[in-house]
């Protein structure tokens, strides 16, 4: 599972529209299995699940008619298709709904149900964006289980997400993008310590040297010097806090390694959207 | 080449397929969806028809004399082959495309947009043969009780006229689905082109321009020979060259109001 991440306007959902044939490229190309997209459209796009954002069910449908008639827009035909659609409406929990409204389902069912939609054709890769938007946490954490189950079977999923812990649980790989610009890949771990660096400072809104700290970091070429609350947030190298810790012996702060927040702040500020 | 890929994606399974969704959508609405617009043209009949008829004396058509509810029979089948298709496709569609998503959903799969839009046409089309079938029955019952003059057998054919013609009123307003930026924007194709349009068409009343050029207008206007069309099947029995004209019209409108539609469908649903 590959998690795009980005801050608004980084270019992740456009990136995920060129991915599954919903926007052309301006310019470079989309491979599939070494298969131009643009030249095998149709091919490509059976085997492409996509989830969007927005809601897109049919209202005046039935659950259970909303994944037969998305079924009917790919060719060939999905096979035993009945059987299909009864299986996902079990696996995802909308077999008592099969034959009511969508309007009937709460938030969480409704992404389900967009998911199973989604998958209805059995696509070899899925596109999600930003699937648990909006959601409360206990059904955040049920489209979680869905998503993990979907890819230990094998199914290669694209993630965009605007929540870290999502990304961070759930991707094998992440994909950080700026300005429509991948600007680190890899294991999430080591895609943080790729931008952000090895540490973390916090100094509490309290503390008397704060500005002389943050004024001494960015002489020193800290880029991503964020406040949270009064908080001072900076990601720094093993070298800088060695330093630090010799300049500012008396100042209180405290030091942890960088989640995927820091990372989210940093490029929201390389961004111009967070101050 | 692209026009013509465009314009063969009519007879696609994928068009079809958008067709086949709308029709299952309407089967579930059918009641609320169908009685109440198709409910217009019959009052319209008794309010026009009927109810003017007694006022207005008979009046010479094409060498005989016919009554006036004679005549806006006739001219209710083309009102109503025309209304339906583009109402369908200004209100309808817009709503599938802008507060649905609908067509965002379907984009996401194998059908692509010239699809989606000749799904819509064709919907549109075979809504209004509905139509037109129901403003049909109603007019062969007022000849069967002797308030209109027609040949009723001839009824039968007034669905497949709308067909052809409904196909260019629905492609003609998807180009305006694509450009209103707000549903109440469609106030301006609706009063400032629909009404117009199907008043100057011979439906309600003969409309006989001596200018040449306003002449060759009303040649171009799909309404227009379906009204004649239908006419003259239900008067004499025979449509004349307004079937011709029926055809050549709306062939001329539906081509380009498709390509212009798939155009600017294409700008603002996919942003290209």
């Amino acid at each position: 599972m590959l998690g795009l991440l980005g801050a608004n306007g980084a270019g992740k959902t456009t990136t995920l529209r060129m991915l599954y044939g919903f926007v052309p490229p301006d310019a470079g190309a989309v491979y599939y299995d070494g298969k131009r997209f643009d030249a095998n459209r149709s091919e490509v796009k059976r085997r492409v699940g996509v989830c969007t954002q927005d809601d897109s069910l049919e209202y005046d449908l039935t659950v259970e008619q909303n994944l037969l008639v998305y079924a009917s827009y790919f060719r060939p035909r999905v096979q035993s298709l009945h059987e299909r659609v009864a299986r996902l409406l079990d696996r995802f929990g909308l077999a008592p709904y099969a034959s009511q409204s969508p309007q009937v389902l709460s938030g969480g069912f409704v992404r389900r149900l967009l998911i199973a939609r989604s998958i209805v054709h059995s696509p070899g890769i899925l596109f999600l964006d930003e699937p648990t938007t909006g959601l409360d946490p206990s059904a955040r954490l049920d489209v979680w289980e869905l998503i993990d189950g979907l890819r230990a079977e094998g199914l290669a999923v694209v993630l965009t997400t605007h929540y870290m812990d999502e990304a961070e649980r759930l991707s094998d790989e992440l994909l950080v993008i700026h300005e429509g610009r991948g600007i680190a890949h890899g294991e999430p771990h080591r895609v943080i310590d790729d931008v952000l660096g090895d540490h973390v400072v916090i100094v509490p809104r309290n503390e008397p040297a704060r500005a002389e700290i943050a004024a001494w970091l960015r002489a020193r070429g800290a880029h991503e010097v964020a406040t949270v609350l009064g908080e001072l947030r900076v990601p720094v190298s093993k070298e800088d806090l060695s330093a630090l810790t010799a300049r500012f012996a008396d100042a209180t702060w405290q030091v942890r390694p960088p989640n995927l927040d820091d990372l989210f702040i940093a490029l929201a500020r390389r961004n111009g959207r967070f101050e | 080449m692209s026009a013509l890929r465009t314009l063969l994606a009519a007879s696609d399974w994928r068009s079809w397929a958008v067709f086949r969704r709308n029709t299952l959508v309407f089967a579930r609405h059918w009641r609320t969806a169908l009685i109440p617009p198709a409910m217009e043209p019959v009052i319209f009949f008794l309010a026009f028809g009927l109810g003017f008829s007694g006022f207005i004396e008979d009046f010479s058509y094409r060498g005989i004399d016919i009554n006036y509810a004679t005549y806006v029979a006739a001219g209710l089948i083309a009102y109503t082959g025309f209304s339906t298709p583009y109402y369908e496709s200004l209100y309808a569609a817009y709503f599938r495309m802008f507060y649905q998503k609908t067509w965002d959903g379907i984009l996401a799969t194998q059908v692509e947009l010239p699809n989606v839009v000749w799904g819509e046409i064709l919907w549109a089309a075979v809504r209004g043969m509905v139509n037109i079938t129901i403003v049909a029955v109603t007019i062969g019952l007022f000849s069967t009780m002797g308030l209109v003059d027609i040949r009723p057998q001839f009824l039968v054919f007034m669905p497949l006229l709308g067909f052809i013609a409904g196909c260019a009123f629905a492609a003609f307003a998807l180009i305006f689905t694509a450009i209103v930026p707000a549903i109440d924007h469609m106030n301006y194709p609706v009063f400032l082109i629909g009404w117009p349009l199907s008043l100057v068409s011979n439906t309600f009343f003969p409309v006989e321009p001596e200018n040449p050029l306003l002449f060759a207008l009303m040649q171009l206007n799909p309404i227009y020979h379906l009204a004649e069309c239908a006419r003259g099947l239900l008067v004499f029995g025979d449509p004349g060259s307004h079937l011709l004209g029926l055809f050549g019209s709306s062939v001329l409108w539906l081509v380009p109001s498709t390509l212009l539609a798939v155009r600017l469908t294409r700008r603002r649903v996919l942003g290209d």
